[in-house]
């Protein structure tokens, strides 16, 4: 039978190959009618700010893959700020010497991680719905955050971080080295090995997935472990650049994380998705905000453009997909 | 039959649509930057807000874009809603736009600092409106008000009234977050007008609110309970008034101030509800932020930096206690009297 | 036969010269059919010869290109499915749509539910009316029992009588026996007969060409959008329909009879059950044998492969492959050598929209060759879909990057076949292995699991059609309340002794 849905005229934007056209159009308008828009120093601003997104889009994208969805993404955020500056500051830890450099930061990917594991066991092993699990372990987090900076220094932020870590995440050169390599990362273990591959089965089918000898438990609480593991680089980087840790880091990003996926052609309903796109997807949404603050459009306008883009990819992921009934 | 293909051609498609769409908005406001352009070298600034959810917020934005306007320099503006990442982000969108100045209302004193630094490397001078940073080797204005004075001033009032009045009071402060030094500075005017009073003035109540309006009304209550021949409250903010009001009205001590048993009241800010309280007699007293002086001020900083006058560290803003007694000469100075006024216009 | 010759009396529904295509492909080139009143015409043809479309633009769901369709003499051009249903048109379709949470009754009237003053639901009525529609379909069940707790062919007569509650004409049933046991076929078409008799047309569309030929006043062959044949159906046999619908003769439907062989045991299964679904069940099949199971609906069969691959946990029980102890989840069986081409593709077997060649490489991704750095690559998958599509006789003009549902049912079945045998079985699990799949397509998987046997490997066919058992079997078990009840041998196959074998004790 012919599907009504395949014959309707939408664009075909949310497949991960129409980015790619979406941000060189972007991009050409901006540059001919927004001052200031193509400038080495601009564009420069542009990438900077859209690191912390792409970590989180990147973690995202696996689960969104396969067939999930991860509210908690930015709460985490938070929490593993709070325990790298739980560890790092001196306004906690007057000394601060007795720890090696590099323990700030693996507490932190290690927050996330577990973070992603509580998730991961939860809707992987005990089959509960992902959007539950996420947003409860995100208001947990987000509230432990919070919690642990109170009992600690009972203020609302930790200042005076180490120079070397200020430097890793502050740096636009080592900050980009992380975001990049790991996007990298993500987009080489999703799309080029036996682990993305299963990822997709589970999220296009979890019972054919099973039948086919897939660990599907594994594979899906792998994704969570991922997603809070790119969601504690994230924070790294937010952590390092604020010079900073504080629990409301990247509160505001998860409408921005969930939309730059889906523009970049990652279905929401599972199975599709690059993070390659989702890293366009990032890029999009950074110069179209950016392009709107030079044009000094107003802050809600900017939320409802980006909400009513985000929403036509939504749509658009609907409207192409004529196989599941 | 099966499947139809989705054709990839409309791909094509989505790219023309989102091309029109982007210049169409782009061309608007292209003409604007066009014009500014052409001037002889105006003054171009960035100002970027934490917030705009208080009126207090709102007033400051109005009189930065109106002065702007009046001195001929372009303004790029942005409001970060709480986000300090966001916040910096837009200080870079800024800095790359090629500002001479940026204006910033930071979240908080800390995440400030890297964005001061990132301005200071670029060599564009930094104005921090009404909230300081913390301590910090990197060079900036700080355009704030002198808390401690304004409420001094404030309080002083009061002890007046109460030396009128041949009696002794008994008080009640509702403090501030004590980790903010806007809150600590006003419990000082405030403890210090005390002293002034010499005995007149006896503080019975000291409650924490930290600036949240459910924590001020449950302590005042409390407070109010424990004492209730309490006759003179000082409020840290404007925005408690109303908490204040709801617990006198239920014990029936809400009145003006020639009615007798009114309790004397003070508060800081100089909000709107505030001065529509002082219209109609219930508030004896506020200490005003002169906000519209604070925002020349940081544009005036700004003007004199990009003519080689290194900008001051801080520029104090001196303020004024607005009260029953000079309320008629004042008033257009303060702000939440004028938001109250165009609010009322038809 | 007693019914009137359909020549001579007038058609209920002449459908003359009708085309469809869609995006510029051609799908119905000028479709002539007559429906006389009172007979049974049944439609066959294989997948993708235009059956549905043409239903479809009966039901109202489509519309012509060209071309004119009569009811009862009149024009007849439906807006939409309930302006035809108004003009006496109803349609059942393939998939059963009742929602299974709802009553019997309210699915009946879910659209017009009887009222009171306009308003009101009436349930005292919806009731009574629903209890007649049920006995037209001869269903005795209550009009309050949930639909979840009815069998897939009690759903199907609910179906019908649901189609029927408008003063239905014609009925068109699409493939209404893929869900049904023997029995349940079997209480379908006594009540087609009757409903024939009660003076309805019906289309009966079908891949059971069996079925067709007896139960069937007329037949007429669809081919690449034509009608290749029609007449009444005493003129046509299961090979002539069978050419008609393939354009050629189809060599030998099933594979020459193998020869019987002493072979050595492969696969054991010892005392294997699970609550009260499997009793305790003792098998073997040979290197190189193929053993049928053969059971009705319900019979255990399904459960019994799912033990056995590991899919559910026995509570008693081992399975043997080779004389080492499987255990444990399936990734570790098919490590062994065990494979599973399930029951129901579209929900166990493949992932629709993923990529043929994803789908072919799914059940091999372990043990597929790596990069330097442990990429797996795409044009490695490619490479090996590329050679098993061939091996399982997949076009080699089949766009491996497809989605896999564009496929014809018969391809997607080869696609599950070439997932198992990439990934190099030893012992092959086949549960319902041609359901829904049209002839040409069945005849070639036949093909494929006797070279396969021959070539060494063990297969557990699971089927509830005998015909295809004996047809490639080289020993048949019968299985009947989840428990074996019947071995038979090639030599000593049986059509009667096995049913009798299979059907409920209180019937037998």
């Amino acid at each position: 039978m012919t599907s009504v849905a395949s014959a309707l005229p939408w664009p075909r934007v949310g497949a991960g190959g129409s980015v790619a056209p979406l941000c060189v159009a972007a991009f050409a308008a901006f540059a001919l009618t927004v001052p200031g828009f193509a400038t080495g120093t601009n564009i420069e601003a542009v990438l900077i700010a859209a690191l912390p997104l792409l970590l989180l889009v990147s973690g995202q994208t696996f689960v969104l893959v396969s067939g999930g969805i991860d509210l908690s993404a930015t709460a985490v955020v938070g929490l593993a700020s709070v325990a790298g500056g739980l560890v790092m500051s001196h306004d906690v830890q007057p000394g601060a010497g007795g720890l090696p450099p590099a323990a700030g930061p693996v507490l932190m990917v290690l927050t996330g991680a577990l973070a992603g594991a509580v998730n991961g066991v939860c809707i992987g092993a005990l089959r509960m719905p992902a959007f539950m699990v996420t947003l409860t372990v995100g208001m947990f987090s987000g509230g432990l955050a919070v919690l642990l900076v109170r009992l600690a220094a009972d203020t609302e932020t930790l200042f005076n971080l180490p120079r070397a870590f200020v430097a890793l995440g502050g740096t636009p050169l080592a900050a980009g080295l992380i975001a990049g390599v790991s996007a990298l990362a993500a987009e080489v273990l999703l799309g080029g090995t036996a682990f993305g591959r299963m990822l997709r089965a589970v999220g296009y089918n979890a019972r054919a997935a099973r039948t086919s000898g897939v660990p599907v438990v594994a594979v899906t609480a792998a994704a969570y472990v991922l997603s809070g593991t790119f969601a504690a680089l994230a924070a790294v980087l937010l952590t390092g650049s604020l010079e900073t840790a504080s629990p409301a880091h990247g509160r505001t990003l998860l409408l921005d994380v969930i939309g730059a996926t889906v523009i970049g052609g990652t279905s929401l309903s599972g199975g599709r998705g690059q993070v390659w796109g989702a890293a366009l997807g990032v890029l999009f949404l950074g110069m179209l905000s950016n392009a709107l603050t030079l044009l000094n459009v107003s802050d809600f306008a900017v939320t409802i453009v980006k909400g009513g883009l985000i929403l036509v990819a939504a749509i658009v992921d609907r409207a192409i997909r004529p196989l599941r009934a | 039959m099966s499947w139809s293909k989705v054709r990839p051609a409309r791909g094509g498609v989505w790219f023309a649509m989102v091309a029109a769409g982007l210049a169409a908005l782009g061309c608007v406001s292209g003409e604007r930057g066009e014009r500014s352009g052409s001037a002889a070298q105006p003054l171009k600034i960035g100002v970027a807000f934490e917030t705009l959810q208080t009126e207090f917020w709102v007033a400051a934005l109005d009189t930065l874009r109106q002065e702007s306007t009046k001195r001929g320099i372009t303004m790029l503006q942005a409001v970060a809603d709480g986000d300090p990442s966001k916040q910096f982000e837009q200080v870079r969108t800024f800095l790359g736009r090629g500002v001479d100045g940026i204006i910033l209302v930071p979240k908080d004193g800390k995440t400030v600092i890297p964005m001061i630094r990132a301005a200071n490397a670029a060599k564009v001078p930094v104005v921090l409106l009404n909230r300081p940073a913390d301590r910090t080797d990197a060079p900036h204005t700080t355009i704030a008000p002198d808390n401690a004075a304004i409420t001094r001033q404030t309080v002083a009032y009061l002890a007046e009234r109460v030396k009128q009045s041949g009696r002794k009071a008994k008080a009640a402060i509702l403090l501030g977050d004590l980790s903010d030094i806007n809150a600590i500075g006003r419990r000082d005017g405030f403890e210090a007008a005390v002293r002034d009073a010499g005995g007149a003035i006896d503080v019975v109540a000291r409650v924490p609110t930290e600036w949240n309006q459910e924590r001020a009304l449950a302590g005042f209550q409390s407070a109010m309970q424990a004492h209730p021949d309490i006759d003179l409250v000082f409020t840290s903010s404007d925005f408690m008034l109303p908490s204040i009001k709801s617990v006198l009205s239920a014990m029936g001590r809400w009145k003006k101030v020639d009615e007798a048993g009114h309790v004397l009241l003070a508060g800081f800010d100089g909000d709107p509800t505030a001065y529509t309280m002082m219209v109609d007699g219930y508030l004896d007293a506020t200490g005003v932020q002169d906000v519209f002086w604070e925002a020349r001020q940081a544009i005036t900083v700004l003007e004199q930096a990009k003519r080689g006058t290194s900008a001051p560290a801080r520029v104090d803003d001196p303020g004024f206690a607005i009260t029953q007694q000079n309320m008629p000469m004042f008033a257009d100075r303060m702000w939440g009297a004028v938001m109250a006024r165009q609010s009322h216009r038809p | 036969m007693t019914a009137q010759s359909p020549a001579v009396a007038a058609p209920r529904v002449r459908v003359e010269a009708v085309h469809k295509g869609f995006a510029g492909v051609p799908v119905l080139r000028g479709v002539s059919l007559t429906l006389a009143p009172a007979s049974v015409l049944g439609l066959v043809g294989e997948n993708g010869a235009g059956k549905s479309t043409m239903m479809n633009i009966l039901g109202g769901h489509l519309r012509p290109d060209a071309g004119s369709i009569h009811v009862d003499g009149a024009v007849y051009r439906p807006r939409g499915a309930s302006d035809a249903r108004k003009a006496g048109m109803a349609f059942v379709h393939q998939e059963l749509t009742l929602f299974a949470n709802l009553t019997i009754a309210e699915n009946l009237h879910l659209v017009r539910f009887p009222r009171r003053l306009g308003v009101w639901i009436d349930r005292t009525a919806s009731r009574r009316l629903a209890s007649e529609q049920l006995s037209r379909v001869g269903l005795r069940r209550g009009p309050d029992t949930p639909v979840e707790q009815l069998t897939s062919g009690e759903r199907q007569l609910v179906e019908i009588a649901r189609a029927l509650t408008h003063d239905a004409r014609v009925l068109i049933l699409d493939e209404p026996t893929t869900s049904l046991g023997a029995l349940e076929r079997q209480r379908l078409h006594d009540l087609i007969r009757e409903l024939r008799h009660d003076g309805l047309s019906i289309v009966y569309i079908s891949h059971e060409l069996g079925d067709v030929l007896r139960e069937c006043d007329r037949i007429a062959v669809l081919r690449d959008g034509t009608v290749v044949a029609e007449g009444d159906a005493g003129g046509f046999s299961v090979r002539g329909l069978v050419r008609h619908m393939v354009g050629r003769e189809v060599g030998q439907f099933y594979p020459a009879p193998r020869q019987a062989a002493v072979r050595e045991p492969l696969l054991r299964v010892r005392g294997l059950c699970r609550g009260t679904r499997v009793g305790p069940t003792t098998l073997t099949v040979g290197v190189g044998e193929i053993v049928g199971v053969f059971g009705l609906m319900g019979a255990g069969r399904s459960e019994l492969a799912r033990l056995i691959f590991g899919l559910d946990k026995p509570s008693a029980g081992v399975v043997l492959l080779d004389g080492r102890a499987l255990v444990g989840a399936p990734p570790g069986r098919i490590a062994s050598g065990l494979a599973f081409v399930t029951e129901d593709r579209r929900l166990d077997g493949l992932c629709l929209e993923a990529p043929i060649a994803e789908n072919l490489a799914l059940a091999s991704l372990r043990r597929l060759p790596r990069s330097l750095v442990g990429v797996l690559t795409g044009a490695t998958i490619k490479r090996a879909a590329r050679r098993i599509g061939s091996a399982v006789g997949l076009a080699e003009h089949v766009d491996l990057a497809a989605p896999v549902g564009r496929l014809s049912g018969g391809n997607q079945q080869k696609v599950v076949l070439g997932k198992w045998l990439l990934t190099r079985p030893r012992m092959l699990l086949l549960d319902e292995p041609t359901r829904g799949i049209d002839v040409g397509a069945r005849a070639e998987i036949y093909q494929l699991l006797h070279r396969l046997a021959d070539a060494g490997t063990g297969l557990l066919v699971l089927s509830s059609d005998l015909d295809e058992l004996m047809g490639i079997s080289d020993r048949i078990l019968v299985m009947r309340h989840g428990e074996l009840n019947g071995e038979f041998p090639s030599t000593a196959f049986d059509r009667e002794q096995m049913l009798r074998a299979a059907l409920p004790a209180s019937v037998a």
